[in-house]
């Protein structure tokens, strides 16, 4: 696949974002510090909670430096960086670096999935429900279930698709749960409720998106004379609608790429699914400062990837765009 | 168009490179997670456990500072302990085959079990349980065991040979073996040190640890090929891991995507109950649920108010709301009837008339307002709390419920104000005792001091007469009952389940104690 990158825009884009990128996660990292530090409670109580006894608190929190002032601590973390060093974490009294590497891999990959199953099936509904008569049986009943996916909260849905698929008829396991004992189809197989749930929350917009830019492309000179040529239907809407009538769900999919970052915290509680989502709300339990650090820089550093990856793809496939950028 | 079908032709290259990109990555990622798994032999036979209570990346598998049901199973299923309480919390022998006390009751000889090995093929002997108490106690190491071995004079632990072990205490205890059977008290390989403990302990039990990185699930545990009990363990692996939400481990066993779960709540296991494919347990346990207010803080300070909150509480309710019946009713005592030193009188009735009349005698005719505090942080703290402002109100008792973060309760609530929600795990009588009540507690949620308790428990552990024992440890209950600060309202039972396959696994009454070496899996 050979993609001929207009070197200039592009690569102005990345640069720009990129400078943006690491301003934005510096100033995430340290209001995520003085917003834990400012909670009431502290590490040491929350790790040993209720066996707590004054000597186990006070030896933990002579061990992980909680004396020192908050300042302190917030250089020490900023000393590390250059190093690539983001601390220890005060639950696990590990680095928390391999910690968010693995985390952070997980829930790309759900992301991934998500996304590789999202694309294909909300750009074919768009132009199913396009290219099918207009508010007839077909349209409806697509326009309605992607409604319903985007009104009810993705928990709800995630609820219920265990109830339905796992409890009632037992053909999905209710449970991501990652083990090393697992083949690749049992990996899929779990990955199959968490996916489902996500792109029932993220398909409406898109779908929306294409049917109405397909229907308005299809109303346009061009399409008409192709249609007017003879040419067969299926090919005017691949080949000559739909490459114009795209734009608008590229957009759409890229928002909802942003929209997966937060949305997957939910669903990896949902189905007990080990990522960022997880790590970040155990660790703020924990008042796990730098743990908290590492998985917001992480998640947040993720959210502008996905977007700079999104905004790339639009211009791509925007003409117009394009040439307003040179 | 000419031109443009060039771009039409990237765009649409755009379009499915993005699409194929996320499915390798997908495919991509579930090959490399899932391919580990083609590394175990079809014929090698894995149990799954799932506890309750997620420990995530505190979880630790060094005994001298477990806290939660995660710790307490990875604990149980690597190490083993000198003495193990039975279903009716008698002390059995488990890495110690006898024990006796001086005519004291205050120097206490155990002799070892010979031929014990430990994971890593080192013999098991007297100095490896002088090591793990030694630690234990040792203030550098800040373990919550020093609270209840603080009768263990920290010089007095003596190995007389390779077999024998004994320890010098700074007062008697008649029930020491079962003081040394806690979560704690699991015996480690000598010379390991906290941080090799906490991922990689060496201990005589069942299992040995494979993989175990606190906050990544699940952790991996192999057959311990040294294993003294012959023919034991039945199956090759053990994956453990922590299911948070109670109807998650439910869906999870029903899916047949672990073996046996703990923990379980005491309502709405209907499905559960139903499935052939699952066995439902349950054990009964001392485990408490009730209320705690400060003795030294109006209007509590005044033992006819706190006698009027005893009056008010209908118990059976409790019973019904909290655990579905499954439990029974206690009457402000931590020891159930059925344990040992249990009260035998028959309870008291609720009296709403004499609580009323009480609290006018303390100065309150139109009644009181107090705040109670409680939290979703366990199971049952917010039922509690709601229901007895309800029973409460007929007596005037106006109560103001005021709900914390969950993560806040233990740490910044509980023993700082003066009335909460609360609950007790499963321990032995005066375990139970002391570590609530004693004026020295190190866990005084109510506040208590009362001399004439606590002489009668110092009077109890010293005395070596079973029957007069007895007699003083149910005085010392009396006392809590008429003046302490507790309303002890249930005891509630411990709820385990497995699939029906999954054979020789029993709940304990001491929740934290489970013992997977005779587990096996039908196939």
């Amino acid at each position: 696949m050979s993609l001929l990158l207009p070197p200039g825009p592009i690569s102005r884009l990345i640069a720009r974002r990129l400078i943006f990128a690491v301003l934005s996660l510096f100033v995430v990292a340290t209001i995520v510090f003085w917003a834990i530090e400012w909670l009431p409670g502290d590490a040491a109580q929350r790790i040993l909670g209720r066996d707590a006894t004054p000597e186990a608190l006070e030896a933990l929190r002579v061990r992980l430096h909680l004396y020192d002032p908050a300042l302190t601590r917030y250089l020490h973390w900023l000393a590390g960086l250059p190093r690539g060093d983001f601390g220890m974490s005060l639950a696990a009294e590990r680095p928390v670096l391999p910690y968010v590497g693995v985390f952070l891999a997980n829930t790309l990959l759900l992301a991934a999935a998500a996304l590789a199953v999202h694309i294909p099936l909300s750009i074919g509904l768009g132009l199913v429900s396009a290219a099918s008569k207009r508010d007839g049986g077909v349209d409806t009943l697509v326009s309605v279930t992607v409604l319903l996916g985007m009104s009810i909260p993705e928990f709800v849905v995630g609820i219920g698709l265990v109830a339905w698929l796992s409890t009632a008829w037992n053909w999905f396991p209710p449970l991501a749960l990652i083990d090393q004992a697992q083949s690749a189809g049992q990996f899929a197989l779990l990955l199959t409720l968490p996916v489902l749930t996500l792109n029932f929350v993220m398909t409406a917009y898109v779908v929306r998106q294409t049917r109405t830019s397909m229907i308005e492309t299809m109303q346009s000179d061009f399409v008409r004379s192709a249609t007017l040529r003879g040419l067969p239907r299926s090919r005017v809407l691949l080949r000559h609608a739909l490459p114009s009538a795209i734009g608008p769900a590229i957009n759409a999919i890229a928002l909802n790429a942003g929209w997966l970052i937060g949305g997957i915290v939910v669903v990896e509680a949902v189905f007990n699914y080990p990522g960022l989502g997880r790590l970040l709300v155990e660790s703020i339990s924990n008042h796990d400062v730098p743990m908290v650090q590492g998985a917001a820089i992480a998640l947040s550093g993720a959210y502008i990837a996905v977007n700079l990856i999104a905004d790339i793809v639009t211009i791509l496939v925007n003409p117009k765009l394009r040439t307003t950028l040179q | 168009m000419v031109a443009s079908r060039g771009f039409s032709a990237s765009r649409r290259e755009v379009l499915l490179g993005a699409a194929a990109l996320g499915g390798a990555a997908a495919l991509g990622g579930a090959a490399i997670l899932g391919s580990p798994g083609s590394a175990l032999a079809s014929d090698v036979k894995t149990l799954r456990v799932a506890t309750g209570e997620t420990d995530g990346v505190k979880g630790t598998l060094d005994p001298a500072y477990g806290n939660n049901d995660n710790d307490a199973a990875r604990a149980s299923l690597v190490y083993e302990r000198l003495v193990v309480p039975d279903e009716a919390f008698a002390p059995q022998p488990q890495l110690a085959l006898s024990w006796k006390p001086d005519a004291t009751g205050q120097v206490w000889t155990f002799a070892l079990r010979p031929d014990v090995k430990f994971q890593d093929g080192t013999p098991f002997t007297a100095k490896d349980v002088v090591y793990t108490f030694q630690r234990l106690i040792d203030p550098k190491t800040a373990s919550a065991a020093a609270a209840i071995l603080g009768q263990i004079d920290p010089n007095g632990i003596r190995a007389v040979d390779d077999h024998t072990v004994e320890f010098t205490l700074h007062a008697p205890v008649v029930e020491f073996p079962l003081l040394i059977a806690n979560r704690f008290t699991y015996i480690v390989r000598a010379g390991q040190t906290s941080e090799e403990l906490r991922t990689a302990g060496i201990g005589t039990g069942p299992f040995k640890v494979e993989k175990f990185v606190p906050g990544e699930e699940p952790t991996i545990f192999l057959r311990n090929e040294h294993y003294w009990q012959p023919g034991k363990p039945h199956v090759d692996r053990v994956e453990l891991r922590a299911i948070a939400e109670p109807s998650s481990r439910i869906a999870a066993l029903l899916a047949n995507q672990v073996d046996i779960v703990t923990e379980l709540p005491a309502l709405g296991l209907q499905r559960l109950e139903s499935s052939p494919d699952v066995k439902v347990q349950s054990a009964r346990t001392s485990f408490w649920h009730g209320l705690a207010a400060f003795t030294d803080t109006p209007p509590f300070d005044d033992v006819r108010v706190r006698k009027a909150l005893k009056l008010v509480v209908n118990r059976e309710q409790y019973l019904k709301a909290i655990v579905g019946d499954r439990g029974s009713v206690a009457y402000d005592t931590p020891v159930p009837p059925w344990q040992t030193y249990g009260l035998p009188e028959a309870p008291f009735k609720p009296d709403i008339a004499a609580a009323k009349k009480l609290l006018a005698e303390a100065g309150h005719p139109n009644g009181i307002d107090i705040d109670l505090y409680t939290s979703a942080a366990d199971v049952g703290l917010i039922q509690i709390a709601t229901l007895f402002k309800a029973q409460a109100a007929v007596a005037d008792i106006r109560v103001n419920i005021i709900q914390a973060p969950a993560a806040d309760y233990w740490s910044n609530i509980w023993l700082k104000k003066p009335f909460v929600a609360t609950g007790w795990n499963a321990r032995s009588a005066d375990e139970a005792l002391s570590l609530e009540f004693l004026s020295t507690a190190a866990w005084n949620e109510t506040h208590w001091h009362n001399k004439e308790f606590d002489e009668l428990v110092f009077e109890a552990r010293k005395t070596l007469d079973e029957s007069k024992r007895t007699e003083l440890y149910r005085k010392a209950q009396r006392v809590i009952q008429d003046d302490g600060g507790a309303l002890i309202l249930i005891y509630a039972d411990t709820v385990g389940a497995t699939r029906a396959n999954v054979h020789g696994y029993k709940v304990h009454p001491q929740k934290i104690t489970h013992d997977f070496s005779d587990v096996s899996i039908q196939t």
